[in-house]
């Protein structure tokens, strides 16, 4: 038997620990050990609630944006605040954007090299990587011209021994299964990706003021003035240039991303048999259509077991069952005790161990829904949209699933989330248009309105933001008293599936993912990299410390 | 001669926040000039690598993890930074400074001249405020990079306030 410990297994989002253990090339055992403490709710106390969403923007290295939308959505739920039809289209707009532009950087720079092999991109033949990539998609950047400046670009700099990143990494890895040709198209459009993801950003600045700490958000609306006629605010030539932007990262999605995801999904089939680990999943309801926050354009569900067909529909962001049945638990937690409390009623008292894998391991708590571990992300809201027959989901996993030859449970998988994540980024480039259009029809009809004024009364109010972000479920719970903020609890997506073991032992959705996953070499444990990737790991709080003394920053320790 | 001055750092783990911290510093206390940018990054990294694509000289101001004292404060050029042992990952997508500096050279991007102003932090616990010694260092790397502008003919004057 062999141990394996990873220590990080990314650096960009913050710190996470995986150690797993090995019998026969099989994963039989794994712990998710969050390494930072994450005691963000503690500065919040005492402030007041209409300043929390620009604080909690700071929570992650990442996803900005989608803490300060459940962070705003918290309050005015908490005061029964309606929000514009304005300003949920604008909201709207910004939130998608951000999805595409995480969903791009997700693919390209933070999982595709677990799959991709740059050096064997150096043996290809520029002409059949442009024909591959032309049989695949329309766009006009596959051009042999531009595979074989990529690849004299890559010989350059392997010459020069600048090859930096693409040095280390696992290359010549057993598990690398592509040909050449699809390694140059991949590594070709890995550095295009960066382009498409600026656009994004920008897509997002121009409504959200600065980027990339979104401003515009106030309690009951945006802050946003749109005005068709003024030059001097957001008008019909910056909304125009809008589209422009989304129009282009859509192509990018739809005509790039997506054909190179099916493309690489086709060549790992295998890998649709592992990584299920939790199927219970859990998706809200997103982008609302009206003032209330009752209809929305993307359902939400609750799927237990697996069993798509028996999934429970979240109607929308008030719904009791989640509101009563989202829980925490700190068993194996590094914080005082063993309890099981509610969001509203949480408590972050450390209470630091060291790792023991059988006692307390990890900085996450243990979030439950009704008493269980809950698998979050695309797969989630992939799936309840599916079930509830939404015709663009239904004919992407459809095609998918017939181009692939795979079944709908083949989902429950390490390549499934991956596909699935990359089927929202197709679904979000096109809502992002969908919201401008009816944005701008709504302003056409007369509606000036940005912003429902809102001034925090007196008294004691409770409140909870959903929000369903790129990596999954996100709720915000603030308990207001007297015009301050009396407790603060943000239960992320990523504490969700990198959450330890529950108080019943039941592992959590990283953890029961690499039970079963096959591993070749320990010393190079790439398969677990790519389960774990395909989660899209983001440990909030990013400590991203330079260090120039180049020390070992990742141990792989086999013991 | 357009001039960035990005300060990174994530803003709730007290001296993690310097580099943002420092741009607030800078904003409250300096006459920026037109062609000098403050830029906020926050912790997004890759996310917003373009930003050292858009100038003609980058100020990059981050906590460092070098030998020395809370408050050290360390300079580095470009050729530093481009570290050629660049260590052993298990990953390649831990990507950090050098990793993108090294994409952006991929792509042909321009590569403007840039300086990195590292502060050694003494306690990275949850909180918005720095800590004594980093809270001094904001005036300290402010002059240097007052002193760096000046050598390339942009000067930053206090506000007189």
């Amino acid at each position: 038997m062999s141990r394996i410990t990873l220590d990080p297994i990314t650096r960009i989002e913050g710190h996470l620990r995986i150690d797993v253990e090995a019998n026969g090339g099989k994963v039989t055992n794994a712990w998710s050990s969050a390494q930072m403490w994450r005691g963000i709710e503690v500065i919040l106390k005492g402030r007041a609630p209409e300043d929390a969403w620009s604080f909690v923007q700071r929570f992650c290295g990442v996803c900005t944006t989608v803490h300060a939308i459940s962070s705003i959505r918290a309050v005015e739920h908490a005061l029964d605040v309606e929000v514009p039809l304005n300003a949920q289209y604008i909201r709207n707009i910004m939130i998608a954007q951000h999805s595409v532009q995480d969903h791009i950087v997700h693919f390209y720079h933070l999982s595709a090299l677990d799959w991709v092999d740059i050096v064997s991109a150096l043996k290809a033949d520029p002409k059949k990587t442009a024909q591959i990539a032309q049989s695949i998609s329309d766009w006009p950047g596959n051009s042999e011209k531009e595979f074989k400046a990529v690849q004299d670009k890559l010989k350059a700099f392997v010459a020069g021994g600048k090859l930096g990143i693409f040095a280390t990494g696992y290359w010549g890895h057993p598990a690398m299964k592509l040909s050449p040709e699809v390694n140059l198209m991949a590594v070709a459009h890995y550095l295009k990706a960066l382009d498409y993801q600026r656009k994004a950003s920008q897509a997002t600045a121009i409504l959200g003021g600065k980027n990339p700490h979104i401003q515009n958000l106030v309690v009951g609306g945006v802050a946003t003035a749109i005005n068709t006629e003024n030059i001097a605010t957001l008008n019909m030539e910056r909304l125009i240039y809008l589209r422009t932007l989304m129009e282009e990262t859509r192509d990018f999605v739809q005509k790039v991303y997506y054909p190179d995801l099916l493309a690489i999904a086709g060549a790992y089939k295998d890998w649709f048999k592992y990584g299920a680990g939790v199927t219970n999943y859990m998706a809200v309801p997103e982008f609302p259509e009206d003032t209330k926050n009752t209809k929305f354009m993307l359902p939400g569900g609750v799927v237990m077991g697996g069993n798509i067909g028996g999934i429970r529909m979240v109607k929308d962001h008030r719904d009791d069952y989640l509101i009563k049945n989202i829980k925490e638990n700190v068993t194996h937690a590094w914080y005082e005790g063993n309890g099981t409390l509610h969001p509203w009623d949480g408590e972050t008292k450390p209470d630091y161990t060291d790792f023991k894998e059988n006692g307390k391991y990890s900085w996450c708590k243990a979030p439950t829904l009704d008493g269980k571990p809950v698998q979050v992300g695309p797969p989630a809201q992939i799936m309840a949209a599916y079930a509830a027959g939404n015709p663009k989901v239904k004919k992407l996993v459809d095609g998918a699933v017939s181009t692939l030859g795979i079944s709908l449970k083949d989902i429950h998988s390490t390549m499934g989330r991956l596909f699935c994540r990359g089927a929202r980024a197709h679904v979000m480039a096109d809502l992002s248009l969908d919201n401008l259009d009816k944005l701008i029809a709504n302003i056409a009809s007369g509606d000036q309105t940005y912003a429902n004024h809102t001034v925090i009364p007196k008294g004691e109010y409770r409140g909870v933001g959903f929000h369903e972000a790129p990596r999954g479920t996100l709720s915000h719970w603030i308990v207001i008293k007297n015009k301050k903020i009396e407790n603060y609890q943000a239960v992320v997506p990523s504490t969700w599936n990198a959450a330890p073991r529950n108080d019943k032992g039941e592992l959590g959705p990283y953890e029961a993912s690499l039970v079963g996953n096959p591993i070749a070499d320990a010393s190079k444990p790439l398969e677990v990299l790519r389960t774990i990737h395909s989660f899209d790991p983001c440990i909030a709080c990013a400590v991203h410390t330079v260090d120039p003394e180049g020390a070992e920053i990742t141990k792989v320790k086999v013991l | 001669m357009q001039v960035l001055i990005y300060g990174a750092g994530n803003l709730i783990l007290s001296d993690e926040g310097f580099g943002v911290h420092f741009v607030r510093h800078l904003e409250q206390h300096y006459q920026i000039p037109d062609n000098v940018e403050l830029y906020d990054g926050g912790t997004l990294g890759i996310m917003v690598h373009f930003k050292f694509e858009e100038a003609d000289k980058v100020i990059l101001v981050d906590v460092v993890q070098a030998k020395g004292e809370p408050g050290d404060i360390f300079r580095y050029e470009r050729e530093d930074i481009m570290l050629k042992n660049i260590p052993v990952k298990m990953s390649p997508h831990q990507i950090g400074l050098q990793e993108m500096l090294l994409i952006s050279e991929m792509r042909d991007a321009p590569k403007p001249d840039l300086t990195f102003f590292g502060i050694v932090a003494k306690s990275l616990d949850p909180g918005d405020q720095l800590t004594p010694p980093l809270q001094a260092g904001l005036e300290k790397v402010a002059a240097l990079v007052v002193e760096e502008l000046a050598k390339v003919g942009v000067e930053l004057k206090r506000k007189s306030d």
